[in-house]
């Protein structure tokens, strides 16, 4: 029956992170942006609290963790520093078509060597378009943004399969408009070879969901830290003799921001409960996207609003937090190919939210 | 972190929906077109206690148990939030017409004293015929702000003499009983509530006026006003020494506290009814090879899941005794607003044929806009929201 209750473990997990991203993260997101990486001691740190490969297989040395455990890692992650997030994480939403289509003995070659690396990355570069050619074992085209200045292993995801990529990639550095903490690059495939191709659409279709999920509590930390940011401002802001927060329009305001959040959190959790029981879950997680970046476009500049033009300064975090969830929201496609996902599934029901048990 | 719905639970809402298409939904319709409640004799009421509703969740063995000796995980508000949810997607209108001790109950639950319970709730436990209990708090001049209310309570001997009127008490002039709140002092605010049960037949309470409504026409949404209306002091809630220690107040706003949910979860079956609705009018219509058709249904979806969700948070809290309030807010600020935006869409679909006045849309369009004023309007629950998030002062002061 119906249980918002994090077990033990979960709850444990979450508090690792969130410990992790506001002592070690949230201080020094300022320093990792203009550096465009993270301080190696601070990866270090991530490694040895276990958040490096928490999803990956026990059997190839990872934790085995599930979605929802995932999800609340992201969250804590995001809230401090979503750039980071993406830099600390070798594997990051990549790992999806490797889980999904890779067999072991192939995912442990392309997945270890990784690990353990500071500055190592393997990027996911969504093609939803099928704008990359790719004939005979080689692609080319260009990818015109990924978070990343540095690519061990680029693994190229479309609607008809993923193909993984280690050579032949031309990187262009960008300034980038959001996650500068994890870089930014325009990357250039040039008859680039491929190590491994797997056309299979049902299981791409499989990864995309989960690189959703994965994006989408991400953007959930970025949105809880900025509507939690502005309403601590609003307390301690006084104008015309109370604190801002007392005029009903930002108080208003600010319930309504703490929704968004909450309701969005709850989508993101039935998506990953969904995924843990092995349901064809892509409408949930496509459904999570969408109303988590619908959601954070709500928040994030109503973050900046609340604070007014200090909200517009880079002294404090607020602007930095609607750069980071809009850029979010720009990767596997964005709000629309999630929305024609869920929307699709939705035209081929007949009664989509009906209660029924669990076992139906 | 589960969910689910349990097997039994999900048998009871498949049952829920037989009654609801051969029942509710028609019933609520002819109701509609007919713009008067349905009789308090009419045929589904007896068919209803038949099938066992219509009764007390209090029973006289409950009483003599410890207050604390359930399971604080029984899940009692989720099952009835489901239920609610799906007796809603039927017809809410119909659904609130139900016989039984309705909102009356959960303040005689928690303010009444045992010989309260028995008496009032007694006859709740195996009802011999269609019975309903009313609660009455909103007057003309006084809605979400409870604590003005005029209606005015005196002690004469051992009675109490009630006067002033009340509005919009659903069940009223059907009802054995009806919870009246009144102040012994206005000035006094909220301390100086009283909760009288009044039986129907008191002399003085009468003018009973069924209101004619925008939709939701097959209940009764009842006026009427007590002068001179004289109750026995065994009628004040609780009795005279509970509001000495003055709990009085606190005791109806735990009330409110525990129903919000549950509109809120009503808000949500209004609005999947609106989207079921919609989806197979724009099936029919060809209209879902359009991708703005298919995005705007997708969000209405999405939305009402969301709030679904927040409903379900709020509930489970409450079964695991642990607060809620500013959770129960929230579902009740974002859930009507969420269905109207379904049924708003659905009439849309539907085009001019929305405007004939004769398509279940349209009354689903003018019902659930009263989702989001009672039991505290979208406004109300905000304030309630921001007192919890950002401390915002009471008007008032308490």
């Amino acid at each position: 029956m119906i249980d918002f209750e994090l077990d033990d473990a979960l709850s444990l997990i979450r508090e690792t992170a969130r410990e992790f991203a506001q002592a070690q993260l949230q201080p020094r997101a300022r320093e990792f942006e203009a550096a465009r990486s993270v301080a190696g001691d601070v990866q270090k740190r991530f490694r040895q609290i276990g958040l490096e490969a928490m999803e990956l297989p026990e059997r190839i040395g990872g934790a085995g963790l599930g979605a929802l455990a995932r999800a609340l890692v992201l969250e804590e992650l995001g809230a401090a520093d979503a750039g980071a997030a993406l830099a600390l994480d070798p594997l990051g939403p990549a790992l999806y078509p490797l889980l999904e289509l890779a067999a072991d003995d192939v995912l442990e070659p392309l997945v270890r060597p990784l690990l353990g690396r500071t500055g190592a990355r393997a990027v996911l570069a969504w093609d939803g378009a099928e704008q990359v050619r790719i004939d005979d074992r080689h692609v080319s085209g260009q990818i015109a943004w990924v978070p990343a200045d540095r690519i061990d292993l680029l693994v190229l995801l479309r609607p008809d399969g993923a193909w993984a990529i280690e050579e032949g990639i031309a990187r262009e550095e960008l300034r980038g408009a959001g996650l500068r903490a994890a870089g930014a690059s325009c990357l250039r495939l040039d008859s680039a070879p491929v190590s491994y191709a797997w056309p299979d659409p049902a299981g791409a279709r499989r990864a995309l969901a989960r690189a959703r999920l994965y994006t989408a509590a991400l953007t959930l930390g970025v949105m809880r830290a900025s509507a939690e940011f502005s309403r601590e401002y609003a307390l301690n802001r006084v104008a015309f003799g109370r604190p801002i927060a007392h005029h009903q329009a930002l108080a208003f305001l600010i319930a309504d921001m703490a929704a968004a959040v909450d309701a969005t959190r709850l989508l993101v959790w039935e998506a990953a409960w969904r995924l843990e029981r092995g349901e064809d879950a892509s409408e949930a997680c496509a459904t999570a996207f969408a109303e988590t970046i619908e959601q954070a476009m709500f928040v994030t500049p109503n973050g900046i609003q609340i604070l007014g033009g200090h909200g517009f300064m880079q002294d404090y975090p607020a602007e930095k937090y609607m750069r980071e969830a809009r850029t979010l929201g720009l990767m596997l496609g964005g709000i629309d190919a999630a929305r024609e996902e869920a929307g699709r599934e939705l035209a081929r029901s007949e009664r989509p939210l009906a209660l029924v048990s669990a076992e139906a | 972190m589960d969910l689910s719905i349990d097997p039994e639970t999900a048998q009871r809402i498949e049952r829920l929906a037989q009654l609801g298409r051969s029942q509710l939904r028609p019933l609520g319709l002819e109701a509609d077109l007919a713009g008067h409640p349905l009789p308090p004799d009419h045929a589904l009421f007896k068919l209803l206690l038949q099938l066992g509703q219509g009764r007390t969740r209090w029973s006289p063995e409950a009483e003599k148990e410890p207050p604390h000796n359930v399971s604080p995980r029984a899940g009692t508000s989720r099952t009835t939030l489901c239920l609610v949810e799906e007796l809603s997607y039927w017809d809410r209108g119909v659904a609130v017409a139900f016989p039984g001790p309705g909102l009356g109950e959960p303040p005689i639950l928690s303010m009444g004293t045992p010989e309260q319970k028995r008496r009032f709730l007694g006859p709740f436990v195996h009802p011999d015929r269609p019975r309903w209990g009313s609660f009455a708090m909103t007057e003309p001049g006084a809605g979400s702000d409870v604590a003005g209310i005029r209606t005015t309570a005196h002690k004469d001997g051992q009675d109490w003499v009630l006067n002033g009127a009340k509005s919009f008490a659903s069940n009223a002039s059907r009802a054995d009983w009806i919870v009246v709140f009144a102040t012994v002092d206005p000035a006094l605010g909220r301390e100086g509530h009283r909760a009288f049960v009044v039986e129907q037949g008191t002399a003085g309470l009468g003018n009973f006026l069924i209101e004619r409504k925008m939709g939701l026409k097959a209940y009764e949404s009842t006026s009427f006003t007590l002068e001179n209306c004289r109750v026995s002091g065994a009628n004040l809630l609780g009795g005279e020494e509970r509001y000495a220690r003055r709990a009085g107040f606190r005791g109806a706003m735990r009330s409110f506290n525990a129903t919000r949910p549950l509109v809120a979860a009503m808000a949500v079956g209004i609005g999947r009814a609106a989207l079921d609705e919609a989806l197979a009018f724009a099936r029919e219509q060809d209209l879902l090879d359009d991708s703005r058709v298919r995005d705007r249904l997708e969000q209405i979806r999405r939305k009402l899941r969301a709030a679904r969700l927040l409903c379900w948070r709020a509930a489970w809290l409450a079964d695991c005794q642990r607060p809620n309030i500013l959770e129960a807010s929230m579902a009740k600020a974002v859930a009507p607003a969420v269905a109207f935006d379904a049924a708003s869409l659905g009439m849309e679909l539907l085009g001019e044929v929305g405007a004939r006045g004769d398509h279940l849309l349209e009354k689903l369009f003018r019902d659930v806009k009263a989702m989001d004023i009672v039991e505290g309007t979208g406004q109300i629950q905000r304030i309630i929201m921001a007192r919890r998030l950002v401390n915002l002062p009471s008007e008032r002061g308490s």
